[in-house]
């Protein structure tokens, strides 16, 4: 039974639900394991052709392919390619994984063989029951060990997903000054030094139109950057419908410009996060980038049942806040909330407390990272795990 | 057959082999709504305890054993004492009662499910909802913009739990066992 295993191969399996946060989340992690670990990753995706739009090499089309040291593999139903049992087995975001992959390990722990450390990578949440939950067993009618695997932001949490280098290139970016340069590379035109640049990654929300009346009407020329997607949706009032929607496309209004934007790789996304003055992010991945780019931001969290978002969106800001100045965190926690609820009326006020903050909230953003990470990030912490178990 | 979200404390469930005795149950959200279940368990054979999680939809046999239904008499340190309706007695251990042991009051009325193994009394099912006196809760906290205010209150039995601004200390209000959520004032 041996033979037909390979050591020091981790594989993660990943079920594309809403086309760029769980690939997102787990093709950085793949990257940074087998980058700064040395480890042999499959990652396997059952929807490349999401995929594809954060990493535009991959052919959706082919079933096996490399990347970044990365081997991709389409998970297609039955699997047509082998699974060889390896070290690491994850089932990213509650997942099913494929009865075939199943069936093998079964028959490893049948057989009295090593089989894989098996790990449900979960969710990303602030909240206080994380720490109770992270690294507990799941018992299986099988008799199969699975284990939990939270990410968060304490010690006792499974850590958060930062490459080894990361805050450090961000660090000489900005301190370069580099924006200008790559706001141009971009095709971006007309956006001085002193401009406010906004990036814009949300859902549907009808709080855009409330902070984009109150752009159009002020006083500072602002540009909103977004990506053609969802945002749009709700950006209706300011797009001209008779023009194509293209990156490049512009449209002005008073004092708001409003650019398109192509999709990028993740990388990309990282610099524009780190070259705007504020940050419009949605779900996990964007989320916890805007963070890495130490810049004040908006999280427009994915609405779950009964408001339960709103919960995870409390229990974030609450950490976020701890030391950050009483009358500061609490415009900056109004603003959070009054854009997740789609609040209009208050935002304008909002948004410009935020903006009178923006010197304090940017010294903050920038001093987040280290608190946040503690002593390791995720990718760290999870090898540790796997050491442990 | 019974997922993960709805076993309850009191069932006895089959994994690796072995009866499990649920005591105690914790479901919270996960992304996208999918919800994780967190149980402590203890081995009916080997007398040990353990805490494990679960995905909200997993699948787990929930083993039949004999039930009774019971109402509670009184506490013998460290027993609850049980009675049917022919004023037979069992005792169940209070470390088998789990959480539900907050809900057990003094007088209280309502049914449970007495299930025994191998002709023991191994475990507690409390109704789905219950009502209870609100002993302590902190006057409204109004002005807060949440969507969702919610606040602690203690309980008649001991449980604390989180309830709407509105609830008032003296209040009787609904809750689910299930998942000792505040449901609504009684």
């Amino acid at each position: 039974m041996q033979s037909q295993t390979h050591a020091n191969h981790w594989d993660i399996f990943c079920a594309v639900v809403d086309n760029y946060g769980d690939i997102g989340v787990t093709w950085r992690l793949a990257k940074q394991l087998a980058k700064e670990y040395g480890l042999a990753i499959t990652l396997w995706v059952d929807d490349l052709a999401s995929f594809a739009h954060i990493l535009p090499k991959l052919d959706p089309k082919c079933a096996s392919q490399n990347f970044e040291g990365v081997c991709i593999k389409r998970w297609d139903a039955p699997l047509s390619q082998e699974y060889l049992p390896g070290e690491v087995l994850i089932e990213a975001f509650a997942c099913e994984l494929p009865p075939e992959v199943l069936g093998k390990i079964a028959a490893l722990h049948q057989a009295g063989d090593k089989v894989p450390v098996w790990l449900n990578l979960e969710y990303l949440s602030a909240e206080d029951w994380v720490e109770g939950c992270h690294g507990l067993p799941s018992l299986q009618r099988s008799g199969l060990k699975k284990q939990f695997y939270f990410p968060g932001f304490t010690n006792k949490t499974g850590g958060l997903i930062c490459e080894a280098d990361l805050l450090e290139r961000r660090q000489m970016w900005q301190e370069n000054k580099e924006r200008q340069a790559y706001f141009e590379a971009l095709g971006l035109s007309g956006i001085d030094e002193h401009d406010t640049v906004i990036s814009l990654f949300s859902y549907e929300t009808e709080s855009l139109n409330a902070l984009c009346r109150h752009w159009h009407e002020g006083e500072r020329q602002v540009h909103l950057l977004v990506p053609i997607g969802r945002s749009l949706n709700s950006l209706g009032a300011f797009i001209d419908q008779q023009q194509a929607l293209t990156p490049g496309s512009r449209f002005h209004h008073g004092k708001l410009t409003i650019h398109l934007l192509p999709m990028t790789d993740q990388q990309g996304y990282d610099r524009l996060l780190w070259s705007c003055d504020f940050n419009i992010v949605r779900g996990e991945d964007s989320f916890l980038r805007a963070q890495w780019a130490a810049k004040p931001f908006i999280w427009h969290i994915y609405p779950q049942e009964e408001d339960y978002h709103l919960i995870k969106l409390e229990a974030f800001m609450a950490l976020y806040c701890h030391n950050l100045a009483p009358e500061i965190a609490d415009a900056w926690k109004k603003l959070n909330i009054g854009f997740n609820q789609g609040e209009q009326k208050t935002l304008f006020s909002l948004w410009q407390q935020v903006d009178n903050a923006h010197l304090a909230l940017t010294q903050h953003a920038q001093d987040w990272p280290n608190e946040a990470l503690n002593d390791a990030d995720l990718a760290t912490r999870l090898v540790q795990f796997v050491k442990n178990s | 057959m019974k997922t993960a979200h709805e076993i309850r404390p009191g069932n006895v469930i089959m994994l690796d082999g072995s009866p499990w005795v649920v005591q105690k149950t914790e479901t919270t959200r996960s992304g996208r709504n999918a919800a994780i279940v967190k149980m402590k368990l203890k081995n009916l054979l080997q007398e040990s305890s353990t805490e494990t999680t679960f995905k909200g939809e997993d699948k787990m046999e929930d083993i039949i054993l004999d039930r009774l239904d019971c109402t509670y008499s009184y506490f013998a340190d460290p027993m609850y004492v049980f009675m049917d309706a022919e004023y037979n007695q069992y005792d169940v251990e209070a470390d088998n009662l789990g959480d539900a042991a907050a809900y057990i009051v003094d007088g209280m009325e309502e049914q449970c499910q007495v299930t025994f193994y191998e002709g023991k009394a191994i475990s507690v099912e409390l109704p789905t909802t219950v009502v209870r006196e609100v002993t302590y809760t902190e006057p409204s906290a109004r002005g807060d913009t949440s969507g969702k205010v919610m606040k602690p209150a203690t309980i008649a039995g001991g449980a604390t739990l989180s309830v709407a601004d509105f609830v008032k200390t003296g209040d009787l209000i609904e809750i689910d066992t299930r998942t000792h959520e505040f449901k609504k004032r009684a």
